[in-house]
């Protein structure tokens, strides 16, 4: 009698497991449509809402098209690409993550150009009197992008460092992930001040900008947007590219606090 | 594959001592945690174990902001710790905090395995025998409960090396102070010309779960072959 139990026990668990199976790839099929005009986008955190209101005024306009927006860090979003991530238009938040793909001859280098830029701010909300980076010295807490992944951190100590005052903030550098966090810890009184973008700065509820980090210090911060080699073959991403240099994205960018030139 | 760097190194030494202090500060708590839903009856109980068991399903980014607001500036505790003199923000010590309430509830669980699995026959019979409850308690349950501590233990302790999520919100991303092993990578990770840094490193939180693994396991066996099963 035992036996033979366990033998149509095993032979409805095995069914069952074969029942999940067909679910699950169901599933997973279904949530994969296959579209023409499906359009993969790997967009700087720092762009999100830009990218947010260029893709649905584009939509109305070619209704055809169905955005997949992946939003991180570029070097993330590089090394993602680089393993073989869909995408077929990359905007980065520096020139350095566009010339590695193209070293890796992965993005139509010709199609690169500029389209925006963006600016170094210290904001928080300290009440201390700080009104230029040698101020910073005053401070107790300072936060930074973590500078070997984060572009803004690694443009902060290029202005510390330019300014002389990098050796003396080395104990006060609380170190994000990101510049959103960044600004999250300031927002919250946690550190005395962050170095976000200008664009960031704008967003902030609590911490105001409180100097403006003089250009000279730091390299410029430029948004290169590039075709990969798949989207240089996709006339829906060729469309989009094109958009994004048009009047309505620059009115856009300036609504939000980019730079144009 | 490259050698790594005297951060990586500093990052594995702190990873280590942030588990170790973690699972050491919470092995009381959660002994007597485990011992209450155990062997008490009392009101609210079930709200204890939806709270002890809460870290678990949480995300832990959701771990690390709650824990912000508490012990930052501006929440009650921080303003209390702060007022004594105590950061905790930005210091290793939150990453200690961060990984004692992610790692545990599993502490919890696995003594409360070790406990269900004592004869109540015994505790009953030493209570008998005049012992009083904290007797009974050392001499009892504490040595009979001693495999779930031990497999409670490294099972936090594991789970303590891996904390990414609570920890980097609460205590940051600083080389030298409070980068573990986890936040190390995810920075080389972030920049795709560091790959065989982040692989390195990798390799080494390999490494070290593996042995934790491993050390659980024996520890186990070794305890049933001492009991005679």
């Amino acid at each position: 009698m035992k036996p033979v139990k366990q033998t149509t026990m095993k032979l409805s668990f095995g069914s069952a497991i074969m029942r999940s199976l067909i679910i699950c790839t169901a599933l997973f099929s279904m949530s994969v449509p296959v579209l023409a005009g499906e359009l993969n986008l790997s967009v700087a955190a720092s762009l999100k809402e830009v990218i947010n209101e260029l893709t649905t005024s584009f939509t109305a306009k070619h209704p055809g098209t169905v955005f997949l927006k992946n939003f991180s860090g570029s070097g993330v979003l590089a090394g993602q690409i680089e393993n073989g991530a869909p995408a077929d238009i990359f905007i980065s938040a520096n020139t350095e993550w566009v010339d590695y793909l193209k070293g890796k001859k992965l993005v139509d280098g010709e199609s690169q150009l500029t389209f925006a830029y963006n600016s170094l701010v210290f904001a928080g909300t300290t009440s201390k009197k700080v009104s230029s980076i040698n101020d910073l010295s005053k401070l107790d807490k300072i936060a930074i992008g973590s500078p070997k992944s984060v572009p803004a951190g690694d443009y902060a100590m290029t202005a510390m460092t330019r300014a002389g005052i990098a050796a003396k903030m080395a104990n006060k550098l609380i170190m994000a992930k990101d510049v959103r966090e960044c600004l999250m810890y300031a927002e919250l009184g946690e550190v005395d001040g962050a170095f976000v973008y200008k664009t960031d700065a704008l967003q902030a509820k609590k911490a105001k900008v409180l100097f403006v980090v003089p250009q000279e210090l730091y390299p410029r911060v430029v948004y290169p947007a590039v075709l990969t080699i798949k989207g240089s073959q996709n006339d829906e991403a060729k469309a989009f590219h094109a958009y994004l240099q048009g009047n309505e994205a620059k009115s856009v960018l300036n609504k939000f606090g980019f730079a144009l030139k | 594959m490259k050698t790594l760097t005297p951060e990586d190194i500093t990052a594995i030494g702190l990873s280590l001592k942030v588990a170790i202090t973690a699972t050491t500060l919470a092995l009381p708590f959660g002994f007597a945690v485990a011992w209450l839903m155990v062997f008490k009856t009392f009101r609210g109980k079930v709200v204890l174990e939806v709270l002890i068991n809460l870290p678990l399903t949480l995300p832990p980014v959701v771990i690390g902001y709650f824990l912000l607001l508490l012990l930052g500036k501006n929440g009650w505790l921080g303003q209390l710790l702060s007022a004594s003199g105590i950061p905790i923000i930005f210091t290793w010590k939150a990453a200690v905090i961060a990984s004692a309430v992610v790692g545990f509830p599993l502490l919890v669980r696995s003594i409360r395995l070790g406990m269900e699995s004592i004869d109540q026959q015994l505790i009953q019979a030493s209570r008998s025998l005049g012992a009083s409850w904290h007797d009974s308690l050392v001499t009892i349950v504490l040595p009979l409960s001693l495999r779930g501590i031990l497999s409670g233990s490294s099972l936090m302790f594991a789970r303590s090396l891996g904390e990414f999520g609570a920890t980097i919100i609460v205590a940051g991303n600083i080389p030298g102070i409070t980068q573990t092993i986890p936040l190390a990578i995810y920075d080389y990770a972030s920049s795709p010309s560091s790959t065989a840094m982040a692989l390195s490193l990798c390799l080494v939180s390999v490494v070290i779960s593996v042995v934790v693994l491993f050390l659980h396991e024996m520890l186990g066996k070794q305890f049933d072959r001492s009991k005679g099963l």
